[in-house]
């Protein structure tokens, strides 16, 4: 599997290491509310199709990127640096 | 009669001659040949006996697609087995030997199995060994009676057990076209496509470049075909931007066109040059890929089809055409298409008497007669081969009347007296790849064969591999892949006018065992024994009868095992469909694999202070990559000697240990303070520059993930450091929140871990030593406090002094640049020789934090919450943190977790890491475990062996007896559960 | 001052390592800068680094990604979004960089010790480089001046091209001595000297 770095370019999966599901949301860190930390913490939608994922760089930049990949075929549709893609935590 | 050598014809260098052996005995052949056809061309048409009845065995193929003629390669000590004789070039000095035969080839007892064959059949081994014992001969105890007389009996070639000396390499390569295959549609391609200006790289299995070119009788461009492709493999082998690689088989096609290939190196050469490897594993990443893979031929299954001498037509001519070997003086065809026909004739043309093409068809096409006429052949059409004689070499066939439409056989046998047999059942494209890259193959009646899907991302086909059989349309659609488009480029072709569309003729059924699957004894019975017993589904059938399943994967066998297995359910054979083909295509060396790291597991991590550690007497232990000092050992002490010698002198006077390993991250900017009191439980933001402080880290899930000591070192630049273990795995926590979570902080992290070397000096006399050596600085308690940090120089190289302690004792860590490491620890030694220093490695330095009640990796387990830790006190109120509300869960705040103890030893005998603990003793049935120790060690301070264990409830448990039940290493035995503090509970000493 | 001690002091040993034919196809040798920094640029400021760069050390660095450039006693190089990894013949680069960039501008941090630069040159350098990392090393993939990150099982590494066959690795120094080794052995094939 290739993934195509924004910054390094296209490079092989070995460089690279899937980090989370992307697309969630973490609490506000002062938020008290146990049951939004718990589904941030556990729940997972895990997509058959087109799905958006975490992944690093660990092997290269070490950027986490953001890849919108399907789970099905395994062609990767986007990639993104997660630095510029937004935020993935509450604002308070 | 005898296969023998052609005094003119083929492409082998008849002026030399290459000295081999087969089963001991000395053979010749030329360079250029295989050892198929350096053996064929001695005579020998017996090269093996079969999988499971023994059968003899001789060559079917000329390539890859070879099931039978596997044999074992002696290299030195070391042996390799199931190598096709088919792929492999000979060379002088070459040993082989025959497999699975006892006690010889020719002599076999294991042959025997043949007159089982009806109890043998598919399953036989389930059905018999599986399940309960039902009598004295069934079942699963049976089994394990039986397993070793049938594993010596069944089976391929034997694996060596010596180690092998080979070398093997990897490689990554780029291009943006692939040809894989270098027939006339292969070499077509790989040349529009270089021409045109792409990076191109051509794999071609074989050692010989050009594919049927080699041994087809038609010419290219007004030359023969070889000549045309030796020509143009020149051609691209000169253009800078084309990689040629012969003998180099693509076997796998993975994701993003990733592609695998194995390149056999110097298999053939009888002396490899000076740091030349065995074989090449490849990893290509492709533009687009050129599927110019050609087709197999495949055999027609018949009662005696297996016997030494028959042979598939088109390797008969390949063997006749390009290395100049007759497979035989009087030859017959079997065939239920045209293209066998021109085998038939090229055999004539070299010099063979063709005796009869039996044609299972009635009507044959005016071509393919007017062909046979000229071979001389009696031709028999509507007629089938229904026996074949002449134990282990064909003598005789035996030919029938046969209706292709319903398969029935009728009339009386006649003999014909032959050695050879050549066998056409119509043709396969070698869509393998296609199909690993995710393609569906389309059923084609007209070929009978299945066809790659039209339409690909990612690859083209070109030749062979479409379907496309004639020689101009090859090369044609070559060109096209290639991205050629100016037609009147394509070099003109003397085509030959034989259609290979087959009649639909898999099987000829009569009398005796008939092979589907050659390489693992799969007989039409077994398939039809398969659908008997309710395998209705072509996977199940694969999986029961194990056709394909052997190492040749069915090249010859999946097309006639699915139609025999589709006429079984009384269904089409695209109605049954066909299983997927995965990698690899042909056989890998685990050693090509491993590549660069066979042999060479890890690389190794190594200290600045490394070579001073190996030169004074280190024992080293691997800690993950690190490679650190275990104990420095004296002259006929033990390892427990050792170390409690070097726990007790640093507790006296002072020790030394090399603590460059600890996981170092530069935690820099304006919003470093702020970052560190999101991740740590406690406050980072109050510490003073100049300052360090004991930090813990949890996960998000509350557990904890590490801890470690956090240096000031300004206002924006903190030194964090981890656990040796760990530090990989704190710096991607950290590195994933800064990017994903809180992208606005301006924080940098920077692996140094390897900037520094780190020396740990503890004991009491450690500040009389540092007063002896470090200049620029006082290092007095009120100039470097408990966790302050200072500047100076040692013996003129800058250092960075923290006092800190692991062991409980007064202890500084002292950092220099690692290029400094050396130089700096020499002069500390130096220094500290007055007041009787000694360096002490990882085993004293666990006795010290064991007896100190320190938590390390051991006990951070990824299961431990800070309060099972007795850290509680670490856990800021006044702001959150990472997994500040995970932690406070029910489950992780519950009295009776697992929580940290200390272990006393009750009979004064060690303990174990690992052992677990019980309120009962019961050594025939150990049971109702309540924690397990994680650390013991003899402590010097206390006289006695002592432990960490996590415990149930274990803080409510101090001063209660339990026992150890360690039943794996047989130790039993009582102890007292206490603090985890045994020593210096008030820090008096580290305070001091 | 007391001179840095190379990890790979007691492995390297001059001399030619030929093929059986005498030719060789690398020279290995270690380049052994007196200053490795590493400059880190906060979002949207990368422009004040690059300033830093030719304020410091008079070198122009174009800016995209992996760019970079390279002379006889210095380079830098882009490696990772906003970040640089510059070296020089000449110690103490990092107190001048530290002058240079701001707390506005990024980060600076003294590798100097940190990473071992090993020197792969010659014919079939890209060839023996090929055969560790899994990354295109032909020209114009990886132009000369041009950086990039990548690693080889464990073993991260930064590497250069400093010519037109010239490449300056930079891997972290406890792993120098393991992949000194493995260069060696790998370089076998096409015989190679050390200087």
């Amino acid at each position: 599997m290739i993934i195509t770095c924004p910054f390094c370019g296209p490079r092989d999966s070995s460089e690279f290491v899937y980090r989370e599901e992307g697309g969630r949301t973490r609490p506000d860190p002062a938020s008290t509310d146990q049951a939004a930390w718990n589904a941030y913490v556990y729940e997972r939608v895990n997509t058959a199709g087109d799905h958006e994922e975490i992944w690093q760089h660990s092997g290269g930049c070490r950027s986490h990127l953001r890849v919108l990949r399907n789970t099905v075929t395994h062609k990767i549709l986007d990639v993104t640096l997660a630095r510029e893609t937004g935020k993935a935590e509450k604002p308070a | 009669m005898s296969p023998r050598r052609a005094t003119s014809g083929g492409l082998i260098d008849r002026s030399r001659s290459i000295r081999f052996t087969f089963d001991g005995q000395e053979f010749t052949g030329h360079p250029g040949d295989t050892l198929a056809s350096a053996l064929l061309a001695n005579g020998v048409t017996l090269l093996g006996r079969s999988f499971k009845y023994h059968r003899p065995r001789g060559v079917l193929a000329a390539g890859v697609d070879e099931p039978n003629a596997l044999v074992t390669i002696l290299r030195g000590e070391a042996r390799e087995p199931n190598i096709q004789a088919t792929m492999l070039e000979i060379y002088d000095g070459l040993k082989v030997v025959s497999q699975n035969r006892f006690p010889s080839l020719g002599m076999d007892v294991g042959a025997v199995n043949q007159l089982g064959g009806k109890v043998l059949g598919a399953g036989f081994y389930y059905k018999t060994f599986m399940g309960p014992v039902i009598g004295p001969l069934k079942g699963t105890r049976f089994w394990m009676f039986c397993e070793h007389f049938i594993r010596r009996a069944a089976g391929l070639g034997k694996a060596g057990t010596m180690a092998d000396p080979s070398r093997y390499e990897r490689m990554n390569a780029f291009c943006d076209v692939l040809v894989v295959g270098s027939g006339p549609a292969g070499l077509m391609a790989a040349k529009a496509a270089a021409e045109s200006g792409q990076r191109v790289i051509l794999a071609e299995q074989d050692a010989r470049l050009g594919g049927s070119a080699n041994w087809c009788d038609e010419t290219i461009d007004g030359q023969p075909a070889g000549d045309w492709a030796a020509a143009t493999v020149r051609e691209l082998a000169r253009m800078s931007n084309v990689r040629v690689l012969p003998r180099t088989s693509v076997w796998g096609y993975y994701d993003g066109n990733t592609i695998a290939a194995l390149e056999r190196v110097t298999d053939h050469k009888a002396s490899p040059r000076r740091g030349e490897p065995r074989q090449r594993h490849w990893t290509i990443r492709v533009g687009k890929v050129v599927l110019a893979t050609g087709a197999f031929e495949r055999p027609l299954v018949f009662p005696g089809n297996d016997r030494p001498g028959v042979m598939l037509a088109s390797a008969a001519e390949r063997y006749a055409a390009e290395y100049g070997v007759l497979p035989g003086e009087k030859i017959a065809v079997l065939t239920n298409n045209d293209g066998a026909y021109r085998s038939a004739l090229a055999l004539r043309e070299a010099g063979c008497h063709i005796v009869a093409i039996i044609d299972v068809r009635a009507d044959i096409s005016q071509p393919a007669r007017a062909t046979a006429v000229r071979t001389g052949a009696e031709i028999l059409t509507g007629r089938a081969v229904t026996a074949t004689e002449g134990g282990k070499k064909l003598h005789c066939i035996k030919v029938q009347a046969f209706d292709a439409a319903t398969g029935q056989i009728s009339g009386d046998p006649r003999s014909i007296d032959v050695d050879c047999l050549l066998m056409s059942g119509g043709w396969s494209p070698v869509i393998n790849l296609a199909s690993q890259a995710g393609a569906k193959a389309e059923w084609n009646e007209r070929l009978q064969a299945f066809l790659p899907p039209k339409d690909a991302d990612g690859w083209i086909g070109a030749g062979g591999f479409n379907g496309t059989f004639s020689l101009d349309a090859a090369l044609s659609e070559g060109f096209a892949a290639g991205g050629g488009t100016d037609a009147g480029l394509l070099p003109a072709t003397s085509s030959v006018d034989l259609d290979i569309a087959p009649a639909g003729v898999f099987e000829i059924t009569g009398k005796g065992k008939a092979f589907v699957d050659f390489q693992h004894d799969v007989t039409s019975e077994d398939v039809r024994l398969a659908h008997r017993e309710g395998f209705q589904s072509v996977e199940h059938l694969k999986r029961y009868t194990t056709l394909g399943m052997a190492t040749d994967q069915g090249k010859t066998s999946n097309v006639p095992g699915l139609a025999i297995m589709a006429n079984a359910l009384g269904k089409q054979i695209p109605e049954v469909g066909t299983t997927r083909f995965r990698p690899p295509f042909a056989p890998v060396t685990i050693g090509a694999l491993a590549a660069e790291r066979y042999g060479e597991i890890r690389p190794e991590r190594l200290t600045p202070m490394h070579d001073w550690h190996v030169e004074n007497g280190a024992t080293l232990y691997s800690a993950g990559l690190w490679h650190r000092p275990m104990i420095f050992g004296l002259p006929g002490e033990t390892v427990e000697q050792a170390y409690v010698r070097e726990a007790r002198t640093t507790r006296e006077a002072a020790g030394i240990a090399d603590v460059s390993t600890l996981g170092k991250i530069a935690v820099q900017g304006p919003d470093a303070a702020d970052f560190l009191d999101r991740v740590y439980t406690n406050m980072f933001s109050t510490l003073p520059v100049g300052k360090a402080r004991y930090g813990l880290m949890l996960r998000e899930d509350g557990l904890v993930l590490d801890d470690g000591t956090t240096w000031r070192l300004a206002e924006h630049d903190f030194l964090m450091t981890t656990t040796t273990a760990n530090a990989g795995k704190v710096m991607q926590h950290l590195e994933y929140l800064l990017d994903v979570i809180w992208p606005d902080l301006k924080v940098t992290l920077t692996s140094v871990t390897d900037q520094w070397a780190g020396a740990s000096i503890a004991g009491p006399r450690s500040r009389d030593i540092l007063a002896a050596c470090v200049t620029g600085t006082k290092v007095d308690n009120e100039t470097l406090p408990f966790m302050g940090i200072v500047y100076g120089e040692i013996d003129g190289a800058p250092v960075m002094i923290c006092r800190l302690s692991f062991s409980g004792e007064l202890a500084y860590e002292v950092y220099s640049g690692a290029g400094h490491g050396t130089h700096v620890w020499e002069a500390l030694i130096a220094a500290g020789k007055p007041f009787g220093l000694v360096p002490y490695g990882l085993e004293a330095l666990g006795t010290m934090r064991i007896e100190k009640g320190h938590v390390t990796g051991a006990e951070i387990d990824g299961r431990v919450t800070a309060r099972d830790l007795h850290l509680d006190w670490m856990l800021s109120k006044k702001k959150p943190f990472v997994g500040s509300m995970m932690m406070i869960r029910e489950g992780l705040v519950a009295p009776d977790r697992l929580q940290l103890v200390g272990i006393l030893s009750r009979d004064n005998i060690p303990l174990n890491g690992g052992a677990h603990i019980v309120e009962e003793l019961d050594q025939d049935n150990p049971h109702g475990s309540i924690g397990h120790m994680t650390a013991a060690c003899y402590s010097p301070v206390l006289g006695q062996y002592i432990g960490l264990a996590l415990v149930k409830a274990g803080k409510s448990r101090h001063g209660q007896r339990a026992f150890i039940s360690d039943p794996l290493r047989k130790r039993f035995g009582p102890i007292e559960i206490v603090s985890n503090h045994f020593y210096d509970p008030e820090g008096k000493r580290m305070h001091g | 001052m007391v001179d840095q001690l190379s990890p790979l002091t007691p492995v390297l040993r001059s001399g030619r390592y030929a093929r059986d034919d005498h030719s060789v196809g690398v020279t290995l040798a270690e380049v052994q800068p007196g200053s490795i920094v590493q400059l880190s640029a906060w979002p949207g400021q990368q422009a004040g680094i690059l300033a830093a760069i030719r304020e410091v050390m008079g070198l122009f660095v174009p800016g995209g990604a992996g760019s970079g450039v390279a002379t006889e006693t210095k380079s830098a190089f882009g490696f990772a979004p906003g970040k640089f990894l510059v070296s020089d013949q000449e110690e103490g680069f990092s107190v001048a960089f530290a002058d240079a960039v701001g707390p506005d501008a990024g980060t600076v941090t003294d590798l100097s010790h940190g990473r071992t630069v090993i020197r792969i040159a010659g014919p079939k350098a890209e060839w023996v480089l090929a055969k560790f990392f899994a990354v295109d090393f032909s020209e114009p993939a990886l132009a000369v001046g041009s950086g990039i990150s990548t690693v080889h099982h464990d073993i991260f590494a930064q590497i250069q091209r400093t010519g037109a066959d010239q490449f300056d690795v930079y891997v972290f120094r406890s792993f120098a001595r393991s992949f000194w080794n493995s260069l060696r052995h790998a370089s076998e094939e096409v015989g190679y000297e050390v200087e």
